[in-house]
């Protein structure tokens, strides 16, 4: 646990890809109802390559390190390979799960990641 | 304070009239401010008050219904203190001054409607004016803007040009106030009323002390935004009263709002996502009050997490934290009113 909570607070403190894109030609905000945390993802994809992704967010500590690891995860990947991502890939980055019932904070940013693609391929 | 008057310009008819009487000099102890209005209608309607109600009102009342009869204007002069006051019952000690006018929407009487017109205009821009009246010249009415435009006339150019320059320095403090001029035409005395627009209110996080923050925000003249990330909380189910609801990413709601000295925001999410983002869009801005909720150990901690973003502890001391006077309150709503006591305390000067 102190592994995870020290991960999720290296991210949060120094999160990667925080920021608009402003070249981005996919988006996607999530939100979660319950307790406020509010995302964006925003990327750059390129014949079928996420070339680059960044977020935007205000939401807990836990939620902006998943974000921060999912852009990370994402840069480089093939539209494809999005559909495999789940949340054991950055349980695996931040080394340990949130406590229970907070682990929707950690799936936001991976839902909001994956219908930003979505969208994207449906447009 | 103008408030009733537009009220009546707007829903009069052409041949309507009506006295206004304004408080425009007070000394010693008095229960209202310079700049206080009350309208009385032909019809005997009234609206606003100069005091807080007896003998003086009394007195304005009987001179309002005198001159929107025979027309005219005076000041009508109350010493609080003298025989005359402890006979009649006032015992508050202090002095006032009441100018009493007709008025009328257009036509002879219509240069104080065209003037508080103006004004008007101006404050639904965002922007300070203020209505220059001679106390002891003609009727008439200049009103200047705090860019410095200005309309209407006292009567006299050089009245208008001196009386132009201290209304503008007027509303750099906002306070209405009484003033002597000398011009090339001669001495002169004049009332400025400055009307600066209402302090908007912006409520981040829509528990229920945001709830009872809008309500009081209302009864005091304020406008609000209420911004928070769920839609179950920012609802107008909830906040029936606010001026605008947003739903959405909180910083970036608040990035989009103008932010001036006549902002007041608060932040009661009590929920650091939301409040980090929030307060580094607002540290560096010219918000007039900046309050955050929370205990005294929440609110170090937050600073510290700021500090290492780079803002300084001159930043930092801006954020009132634990948010309100200390009134010893529990509930929401005494939360919320120790809020708004604070803010009207910081606004007027008696806190920092």
């Amino acid at each position: 646990m102190s592994a995870f909570r020290d991960a999720v607070l290296e991210h949060f403190r120094h999160p990667r890809n925080r920021g608009e894109l402003a070249s981005a030609n996919a988006r996607a905000d999530g939100a979660n109802a319950l307790c406020g945390d509010r995302v964006r993802i925003e990327l750059l994809i390129d014949r079928g390559r996420i070339v680059d992704a960044r977020f935007t967010a205000d939401g807990c500590a836990v939620c902006i390190a998943s974000a921060s690891v999912a852009t990370e995860w994402a840069r480089g990947r093939s539209l494809d390979e999005v559909s495999v991502l789940d949340i054991s890939i950055v349980q695996e980055t931040l080394a340990g799960a949130p406590a229970p019932g907070r682990e929707r904070c950690l799936s936001l940013p991976l839902d909001t990641l994956r219908r930003a693609v979505a969208a994207h391929m449906a447009s | 304070m103008a408030r009733h008057l537009i009220d009546w310009l707007d829903s009069a008819a052409p041949n309507d009239a009506a006295a206004l009487a304004t408080l425009v000099s007070a000394s010693g102890s008095t229960s209202k401010k310079i700049g206080a209005m009350m309208l009385v209608g032909a019809g005997g309607e009234l609206a606003g008050g100069v005091t807080i109600g007896g003998c003086v009102d009394a007195q304005v009342i009987a001179a309002a219904d005198d001159i929107v009869a025979t027309g005219g204007r005076r000041i009508l002069g109350v010493s609080l203190d003298d025989d005359e006051a402890w006979e009649i019952g006032l015992t508050c000690g202090g002095a006032v001054e009441v100018l009493i006018e007709r008025i009328t929407p257009a036509g002879a009487g219509g240069a104080i409607a065209t003037a508080y017109r103006a004004a008007h205009r101006s404050l639904a821009l965002d922007s300070a004016a203020a209505v220059v009246r001679s106390l002891d010249g003609p009727a008439g009415a200049l009103t200047v803007d705090e860019q410095g435009g200005r309309t209407g006339t006292l009567g006299d150019e050089s009245l208008d040009d001196a009386a132009a320059d201290i209304a503008r320095n007027a509303l750099r403090c906002g306070h209405s106030t009484s003033v002597a001029l000398t011009t090339t035409s001669g001495e002169h005395r004049v009332y400025i009323d400055c009307l600066v627009p209402a302090t908007t209110l912006l409520i981040v996080g829509a528990g229920e002390i945001a709830m009872a923050l809008v309500s009081f925000a209302r009864e005091l003249g304020m406008r609000t935004i209420v911004v928070d990330g769920r839609e179950r909380y920012a609802s107008r189910e909830r906040f029936a009263d606010a001026d605008e609801i947003h739903v959405g990413m909180p910083s970036e709601i608040v990035g989009g709002i103008t932010r001036t000295a006549r902002l007041a925001a608060v932040l009661v999410a009590h929920d650091y996502k939301y409040d980090l983002p929030v307060l580094r869009q607002l540290l560096r801005e010219p918000v007039g009050y900046l309050g955050l909720l929370g205990s005294k150990r929440r609110g170090a901690a937050m600073r510290d997490l700021l500090r290492a973003d780079g803002f300084t502890d001159a930043e930092l001391a801006r954020i009132h934290t634990p948010i309100g006077l200390d009134i010893g309150g529990r509930h929401p709503a005494e939360v919320a009113l120790s809020i708004m006591a604070e803010i009207v305390a910081v606004r007027s000067g008696k806190r920092p």
